[in-house]
């Protein structure tokens, strides 16, 4: 019998420690704010939990959530995809082009976007590798390139000849309060999941993110595998714009704003809030999903409880702050507690 | 249930369903809400809150994004009409994108206005009130050609050109230029923000201040740094006919360094606009042969005036603005609306 005082063996000790680390990782931080969130909202902010209002909110959530995995699947190489927008902006552009003035089934259309921003993410890619230049110059200049092909092209006309299949997509409510968009949402984000927990693809992506000498000593083509990368943050920036496409009912230029830089906040809390290292070398699809969904909630529920619309981005900025600090101060507490 | 319970349900439906045929006003609470902060929308929060006084409404108040992106405005109606506000004057955040959310507005039972600027056709918005940028982009560089001496080249400095307006507004200017024999020898868009009309503005007249003798700007932004550039350099050889009534563009016309302006009504805009909402809420509708005009984007547009104000009209332009709204105001139910 253990005395009352008496330390722990260290079978319970170790049986108490993934408990203990669970309740460390960023997405328990994350699960438990937005729970704490929800309630406050939903007792506080009239409209809050009114169907409309988490239809809306669902479907804003779920292309918020796309754009950070967009994002994210570049972080993990370390690097950054400052054009994302650009590409989305592009592929949506493209898409809308191919149904309404080339007369192409939506279907086929909805392929070639995907390929175009795949492609644009590869050049991206290509580019970064070959100079050896961090991505966050090649994806600036990029942005500017593609944006403005795209208006060139375009003069700045959108296409609203969209068939019903695809724009009816975006308001369809499913048991009145979840939008399609959100399914798609999840499927995307299983998917990486899968990608990066189960196979050997996603395994050396990760491998060449945390240290690219070690990996191209263990056999991996990095600089394929930073390619791969940026076509699939390409591919995943011209889902987000096609959602986006089906909640306007419409392919607009507008739709990331200029050069595509309304994208970039989303794209950078939802990964960083949710854990994902900006070094490379580690993921966190659940935590990006979850820190994109609270930024939305929060900007939901700020906004009915009317604080002022101009105090939402300062929020949401000291919220970037702090989710740093917090994550620093969780990294300090793992390693005492590995220390101890 | 018993009787009672079922009795006072009962006549609670009927109540309810009555009151839906015709709403009173005092329940009206619209939203004025325009695509970003801009100082050309300021006049609307006095505007709303005397339209409320003035027509009993429960209230008409100024709600702005707080950044110029089409997510954001889009994140906001759907927030203000979960709030409880029962009808929307938009400044649409894109002529397109704004479409499917007044749809989904109005789908909701919020009558839904275009202020300032239109949505695109077909659209669920009533009509549209606002300026003829056309128009007022061509009367404007007739007004300068007309300042002018023999050599005419001008320099057109004007808003983004992901706004469908940026290209009315070129057109117009070159048509109007074309006309009269005048050269417009540089376009310089996507300026209608500090930083950018700064940087251009600045740069341009610093190098090419000798080869133009006009400048006609068709945004606010542009107007006010180009009317300030115009002050430094202290060469009244170059006229320059600006828009809107900014302070920098009304005392550089005072002093002689501009020539004049083209105003617009944004008060009018705001004040009739939830005259209007209030009327069809009220079960009024807009008159199947109403007068309405049509423009680039719209079949449904109401003109809510514009104005030249030179020197010798500065000091009172004000009194051209309220001409303005009561002109339209007087006739407004009369020539637009049908109510029971």
């Amino acid at each position: 019998m253990a005395l009352p005082d008496s330390p722990a063996s260290p079978a319970t000790r170790q049986a108490k420690r993934p408990m203990a680390r669970y309740f460390l990782t960023n997405e328990f931080g994350l699960a438990a704010l937005i729970v704490l969130f929800a309630v406050l909202f939903g007792v506080t902010a009239q409209g809050f939990l009114s169907p409309f209002n988490l239809f809306a909110l669902g479907r804003t959530a779920s292309i918020n959530i796309m754009i950070g995995l967009a994002m994210m699947v570049v972080i993990v190489t370390g690097g950054l995809n400052l054009a994302l927008g650009a590409i989305g902006v592009c592929a949506a552009i493209f898409c809308g082009f191919l149904i309404q003035d080339a007369g192409l089934a939506w279907p086929l259309a909805i392929v070639l976007a995907l390929a175009l921003g795949a492609a644009l993410g590869s050049i991206n890619g290509w580019i970064t590798v070959r100079s050896g230049l961090h991505s966050f110059i090649i994806t600036l200049a990029t942005m500017s390139i593609f944006f403005g092909a795209m208006i060139f092209l375009t003069r700045a006309q959108s296409y609203r000849g969209l068939p019903p299949e695809l724009t009816s997509f975006g308001r369809i409510k499913i048991v009145e309060i979840v939008s399609p968009l959100l399914v798609v949402t999840v499927v995307v984000a299983l998917l990486l999941a899968y990608l990066y927990r189960l196979t050997a693809l996603g395994r050396e992506m990760l491998a060449a993110g945390a240290k690219a000498e070690a990996a191209e000593l263990s056999g991996v083509r990095v600089g394929r595998v930073f390619i791969i990368c940026h076509m699939l943050s390409g591919a995943i920036a011209a889902v987000a714009a096609l959602m986006l496409t089906a909640r306007n009912g419409a392919a607009i230029p507008s739709m990331a704003g200029q050069l595509g830089q309304d994208w970039l906040l989303p794209a950078f809390l939802a990964p960083v809030l949710g854990g994902t290292l900006l070094t490379g070398g580690r993921v966190s699809v659940l935590g990006t999903c979850l820190g994109a969904f609270l930024v939305t909630m929060l900007t939901s529920g700020l906004l009915l409880m009317q604080i002022g619309e101009f105090w939402i981005q300062s929020f949401l900025g000291l919220l970037l702050l702090a989710a740093v600090l917090i994550d620093k101060s969780r990294r300090m507490l793992l390693d005492r507690s590995k220390l101890s | 249930m018993s009787r009672v319970t079922r009795v006072l349900a009962c006549a609670g439906l009927a109540l309810s369903v009555g009151s839906t045929a015709v709403l009173a006003a005092d329940d009206s609470k619209f939203a004025l809400v325009p695509g970003g902060p801009h100082p050309y929308f300021s006049a609307w929060e006095q505007a709303g809150k005397d339209a409320a006084r003035d027509f009993g409404l429960a209230a008409a108040d100024y709600k702005v994004p707080q950044k110029w992106e089409l997510s954001q405005q889009n994140q906001l109606l759907e927030s203000l009409l979960s709030q409880g506000y029962n009808g929307f004057l938009i400044f649409p955040g894109d002529s397109v994108g704004t479409g499917s959310t007044a749809a989904e507005l109005v789908a909701n039972g919020a009558p839904v206005i275009a202020g300032a600027g239109c949505l695109q056709d077909p659209s669920d918005a009533a009509f549209c009130l606002g300026t003829d940028t056309g128009n007022s982009a061509y009367l404007g560089t007739k007004q300068l050609i007309g300042a002018l001496g023999d050599s005419k080249r001008i320099v057109h400095f004007t808003g983004f050109l992901v706004d469908p307006n940026t290209q009315l507004r070129i057109d117009a200017v070159q048509r109007a230029a074309d006309e009269a024999g005048a050269q417009v020898v540089q376009v310089i868009a996507d300026i209608d923000a500090p930083e950018p009309a700064e940087e251009k503005i600045n740069a341009y007249l610093a190098a090419h201040a000798g080869e133009v003798d006009g400048i006609i700007t068709t945004a606010w932004v542009p107007a006010v740094v180009a009317a300030n550039a115009l002050r430094k350099i202290g060469d009244k050889r170059i006229k320059m006919v600006g828009i809107d009534h900014d302070e920098v563009v009304l005392q550089a016309i005072k002093d002689g360094f501009v020539t004049g302006t083209m105003l617009q009504n944004p008060y009018g805009q705001a004040y009739i606009g939830a005259f209007a909402l209030d009327k069809l809420r009220s079960g009024c509708t807009v008159k199947q042969d109403a007068p309405l005009m049509a423009n680039a984007l719209t079949a449904k547009f109401i003109d809510s005036g514009t104005a030249f104000v030179g020197a010798d009209g500065v000091d009172n332009y004000v009194d051209a603005m309220r001409a303005a709204t009561k002109a339209l105001f007087d006739t407004f139910e009369a020539t637009y609306l049908t109510c029971q």
